[in-house]
């Protein structure tokens, strides 16, 4: 198992490097320059050539890649083009970090809303509950965010004023709840659907007939045989929800005011600013590769079997 | 300010603007031989808002709310863009100010007053006494010296420092990296400043009020390195109190402030976003453009947010679609007219767009100083526009080159105005355009380079109230943001003239009559000027004022507690 996860941590960098080049080739072959952007419309050939000098845009590409390697290795991330002076780090660390609470709690809806009713579902199998679950969660995934964010807000905040209409105050604050409802029941669709076709493959294995036929308690079969071996598919669900805190939330972001990752993200596309841009993919790949990781190591607990 | 702007993101820019009568009058100008006069000054009220309570004492105290977007910058010398701007001008300021007094928009501001000698080509500036930056330091002729020429030098970065500083002599040098002293700049004694100009440039004044000429704090900015704005020392109204990206702005009165302290405690600008209207009905901010979602209900007399609707001016800017003259067809003087004859603007503002625009026949905004209504421009006719289509090289349309109109953007709809232009084109001309929509930062690229042949989706706004920050910046042969190529001697001639002269008559006239020239060469299609919107204010925000351009604003503004 050591021998294993240490293997793993050893691809990583080398992921990250592959991960890391292919930003910087594709800003470096993407039409658009910086430098131009910067200057927009007042922009002259002369003051273009000498603000891509100071931004070290004229020198090779493999040698501007390299030295900005050696310096993230060493925790710095380069400057901002857009946000003139401001490190990298500065920008990224205190918007991560409101992205990846968000992004917590939006799991939390979706694992425990999505989970026990793909559960329930494929359990009634046949019932009109089952269809009723499957329905309701299609017909909520289908809701669009633009949609049902502004819906919420006019209900909660302007009609009730349970909450503010916009604004984050953290984890442990009910600002937090109509966010992470907008992306976490959608989600917990997609977990229902995992959920409930899971656990009809489940259900009709042998060994359940079995534990049935020898008249186990139906607790112990639902929480010992059925739940376990069906989580198994939902726990590599789990780990592309917890690495993907980068996409999905955007518009959620926009509308609820929330100083998250994915508009800085966005902002750095458009604007080619290439140090946020290669940071946030980094970063991204680094969650990925490491929610993987959790995840595999998880899967070796939840199944023996697995080695 | 140069914006290239699609119109949607006009109203927090336009929305910004605002500013307060009485207590203006207090900065008194005991200035000048030659300050402008009536017929250059901008109608800065034109649409003056709104019903406030005057009755009563005004109160200090309470914080202003309001959405914004992140600014750039806030180091008043690399300013370029209206979302910074709106900020600076409230934290620093220089010796003169942008004001609201639409006879003499140019009030002094950290100098006291100031005399033109020498035939207009030296400006001499008396500071007021016991200036002080925030921190409580004495502001000396030596900062203001120090910090034109730090907003000159390379190291600063400034794209505009040319711009705006580039009259001044030895200016120039610093920004070729030559000298560090701008000879031209100066110091008389702690309170005199003189500052000596390439030539009697009347505009020169007027440029002064652009952030790139504010005065910084040499210590400050020494000790504080790159990030220096994180903590600015600043003489404005309001100081820089926290700045969180993404999140919010506070500003907090200015206790040094030379002039009578801002009344509001803190305006906080949340960076964050959201729905600007569920906030504003919620209490969350107190000030919010409208958008076209929600025009019809707050224009309803019954709806409760209907009191608090207010009319923002129009911003001095015109959008247009630019023409490539060095590329065919549009190397043709000809075939430009007869574009613009063939588009029918007043048809495509009443019925598209509920006239909330307003159709551009000329270049410079109407209330704009050098406005002139004597610009006819060519106004729609059709079978004008088919004879000169006719007459042009171009007639026949087996051999004509083909069109591109290139929009910015990445929505997959390149924007109403263009494609109904390019259906009238169609229908009056039988001219087939191509409209082709490229993401945003290719576009600016190919602009830059040339590389397009026709260009819309494009807007300008003033800088400063002169005419030349539309003609000479846009038209002149060898500026770098005549995008277009256009070139014409006489129109040359013109702003050359029109830049050193003195009768303020003959210099309204001499840009007449290039806008003329350049209008009737079609350089442009010009298509709509600065649109008036709507805002909705709280009715316990007092004296808060929307004007054309964006000038300080906050200083002015009052919380009645009484309501709120």
């Amino acid at each position: 198992m050591i021998e294993y996860i240490a293997k793993r941590l050893i691809w990583t960098p080398i992921l990250l490097l592959i991960a890391s080049f292919f930003v910087f080739f594709m800003g470096n072959i993407a039409p658009g320059d910086p430098a131009e952007l910067i200057l927009k419309n007042r922009a002259t050939p002369e003051k273009i050539n000498a603000l891509r000098e100071e931004m070290g845009l004229n020198k090779p590409l493999v040698i501007r890649y390299f030295s900005y390697i050696k310096k993230a290795i060493k925790g710095d991330l380069g400057d901002s083009y857009i946000f003139q002076g401001k490190k990298v780090t500065e920008l990224l660390i205190p918007k991560l970090l409101v992205s990846i609470k968000l992004n917590i709690a939006v799991t939390i809806i979706s694992v425990f809303v999505g989970i026990p009713l793909g559960f329930y579902a494929a359990k009634r199998r046949g019932s009109w509950v089952d269809p009723t679950i499957v329905l309701s969660m299609l017909f909520l995934f289908a809701m669009p965010v633009f949609f049902t964010a502004p819906l919420l807000i006019t209900i909660f905040a302007v009609k009730l004023g349970w909450i503010q209409a916009s604004g984050w105050n953290g984890f442990f604050d009910k600002q937090i709840i109509l966010p992470a409802l907008t992306i976490g029941i959608p989600g917990a669709a997609i977990y229902v659907r995992y959920m409930r076709a899971s656990t009809l493959d489940v259900i009709d294995q042998d060994y359940i007939r079995t534990a049935f036929s020898k008249g186990l308690n139906n607790n112990t079969i639902n929480y010992k045989h059925i739940i376990r071996n069906s989580i198994l598919p939902i726990l590599t669900l789990l780990g592309f929800t917890i690495a993907g805190i980068f996409g999905g939330s955007l518009i959620v972001e926009i509308i609820y005011g929330i100083p998250g990752v994915s508009r800085l993200a966005l902002d750095a596309i458009y604007q080619r600013d290439f140090p946020v841009l290669t940071a946030l993919v980094l970063i991204g790949s680094t969650m990925l590769v490491l929610a993987n990781l959790i995840i595999d190591i998880a899967y070796t607990i939840v199944d023996p079997r697995i080695d | 300010m140069n914006k290239i702007i699609v119109l949607a993101l006009s109203l927090i820019f336009i929305i910004s603007t605002g500013c307060a009568t009485e207590d203006s009058s207090s900065n008194t100008n005991t200035s000048s031989e030659n300050q402008s006069k009536p017929s250059l000054s901008p109608n800065l009220n034109e649409k003056s808002q709104p019903s406030t309570n005057q009755q009563g004492e005004k109160k200090s105290g309470g914080i202003l709310k309001r959405v914004w977007s992140d600014p750039p910058t806030l180091d008043p010398h690399l300013v370029t863009d209206g979302t910074s701007y709106g900020i600076v001008i409230e934290v620093f300021s220089g010796l003169v100010k942008l004001g609201s007094n639409p006879n003499e928009p140019i009030e002094p501001d950290l100098a006291e007053s100031w005399k033109i000698l020498d035939g207009g080509k030296t400006y001499e500036f008396k500071l007021r006494e016991n200036l002080k930056f925030s921190n409580g330091e004495n502001v000396t002729t030596e900062d203001i010296k120090w910090s034109l020429e730090r907003a000159a030098h390379p190291d600063t970065g400034s794209t505009v420092a040319e711009e705006f500083l580039g009259d001044i002599i030895g200016v120039q040098d610093i920004i070729d990296g030559n000298s560090n002293n701008a000879e031209g700049i100066t110091i008389i004694d702690d309170e005199i400043i003189q500052i000596k100009i390439d030539a009697p440039k009347a505009y020169f004044l007027a440029k002064l009020t652009y952030p790139t000429a504010f005065i910084v704090n040499k210590q400050n900015i020494n000790e504080g390195g790159r990030n220096w704005t994180d903590n600015p020392i600043s003489t404005g109204p309001f100081t820089l109190k926290e700045y969180k990206i993404g999140q919010r702005i506070r500003i907090a009165r200015n206790d040094s402030y030379w002039g009578s302290p801002a009344y509001l405690d803190e305006v906080v600008f949340n960076l964050a976003g959201g729905v600007s209207m569920a906030m504003y009905e919620n209490d969350e901010i107190d000030i919010t453009g409208v958008g076209l979602a929600d025009l019809e209900r707050v224009e309803d007399p019954t709806e409760p947010l209907n009191k608090d609707l207010i009319v923002v001016p129009p911003s001095f800017s015109v959008s247009y679609i630019g023409f490539n003259v060095n590329e065919p067809p549009f190397d043709d003087v000809k075939f430009r007219q007869a574009l613009n004859y063939a588009v029918d603007k007043q048809l495509i503002a009443d019925q598209v767009f509920s006239n909330l625009v307003r159709p551009a026949y000329g270049i410079i905004p109407p209330n704009f100083p050098g406005f002139s209504q004597d610009i006819e421009g060519l106004k729609f006719n059709k079978e004008k526009a088919q004879n000169l289509l006719n007459e042009s090289r171009y007639s026949d349309p087996s051999t004509r080159p083909r069109i591109t109109v290139t929009v910015p953007g990445t929505g997959g709809s390149p924007g109403l105005t263009t494609e109904v232009i390019a259906d009238m084109w169609r229908q009056n001309l039988g001219i087939e355009v191509e409209i082709q929509q490229v993401e945003w930062a290719t576009y600016i690229q190919d602009l830059h380079r040339g590389r397009l042949q026709s260009f819309s989706g494009l807007s300008w706004q003033a800088d400063y109230p002169d005419p030349s920050t539309f003609i000479d910046v846009l038209f002149r042969s060898d500026s770098a943001l005549n995008n277009g190529n256009y070139s014409n001697k006489e129109v040359d001639s013109l702003i050359n003239k029109a830049q050193t002269e003195q009768d303020i008559t003959k210099r309204v006239n001499l840009y007449n009559d290039a806008e003329k020239i350049i209008v009737n060469d079609a350089a442009w299609l010009p298509l709509w000027w600065g649109v008036e919107a709507k805002a909705l204010v709280k009715p316990w925000i007092k004296d808060y004022k929307f004007y054309s351009m964006t000038i300080p604003t906050y200083q002015y503004v009052w919380i009645d507690k009484d309501i709120y």
